[in-house]
């Protein structure tokens, strides 16, 4: 069977999912951040494959726009990291159920 | 190319699911590697090869290694078993995100009609080609970019270092 559009725009949808369901349910800091990064793949994967099966391919969007998310996504990685490690220091945990005030 | 699609398919399914799955966070980190590069792979069967090479740099190369690195300056490495891993109310949660997915977005996917035939197979997209746009119509795009890096940079910085000067 060929593999169509709807593959991986399926493929897409589940691997959001799974982000979803991990960022709403673990506790851990780090995985949270790592099922945000699972969610932005999962996007980039729809870009690709909708410029792959697109009308006007030759005009690169997709891998253009894929390189802005990417960009986007490394810089909320380095940020994000770096908020963990400011939040490890003031509150001696990284499970966030433990961190709920914002003042000192 | 339907073959490799379903092993790569399978291979990020599996490493997505084990990454939010295990205990230990290393072993979540090295399975969301493999996430990663199985996506790297899927990107070179659509014919994206400059940014399945960027996945493979940017993603493997860098936010692993940052996240390994968060991992090592902050907790044990080793998962604590008698932690609870679950936050509260994470049934609601994981109910939700399967509703929306089994009751919204599959539907919606299926019954589109679906494109089977790719345009691509004639012409040979090139990095020269991307380089090209890049610099022609979406100049100021790439130097929001540059900016958004220089200042996420400074900010990662100020945020890791301003709680040791107290």
């Amino acid at each position: 069977m060929e593999i169509t559009l709807n593959h991986y725009l399926i493929l897409s949808a589940v691997l959001f999912t799974i982000g979803l369901i991990g960022a709403l349910m673990r506790r851990h800091i780090i995985i949270m951040l790592i099922c945000l990064e699972i969610m932005l793949n999962a996007a980039n994967l729809n870009l690709i494959a909708f410029w792959h099966y697109g009308p006007n391919p030759i005009m690169l969007h997709g891998p253009l726009f894929t390189l802005f998310t990417i960009a986007i996504a490394a810089t909320e990685a380095a940020l994000g990291l770096a908020l963990v490690l400011a939040i490890y220091r003031h509150f001696k945990t990284v499970d966030l159920e433990q961190v709920q005030d914002l003042k000192e | 190319m339907t073959v490799a699609f379903y092993i790569l398919a399978a291979i990020a399914v599996l490493g997505a699911v084990m990454a939010i799955a295990l205990r230990n966070v290393v072993h979540a980190v090295f399975s969301v590697l493999l996430f990663f590069s199985a996506l790297a792979g899927l990107f070179i069967l659509l014919l994206a090869e400059f940014i399945a090479a960027v996945q493979i740099l940017v993603y493997i190369g860098s936010v692993g290694i940052l996240m390994l690195f968060a991992i090592m300056l902050t907790t044990k490495v080793t998962g604590d078993p008698t932690h609870n891993l679950l936050s509260r109310g994470w049934a609601w949660g994981a109910l939700v995100a399967g509703a929306l997915l089994l009751a919204f977005l599959v539907p919606l996917i299926t019954q589109t009609q679906s494109e089977t035939i790719s345009k691509l197979s004639n012409f040979n997209p090139s990095v020269k080609d991307l380089g090209m746009i890049l610099m022609d119509p979406y100049f100021a795009s790439m130097g929001v970019i540059a900016l958004l890096l220089t200042a996420g940079l400074i900010a990662a910085v100020v945020a890791a270092s301003s709680a040791s000067e107290e």
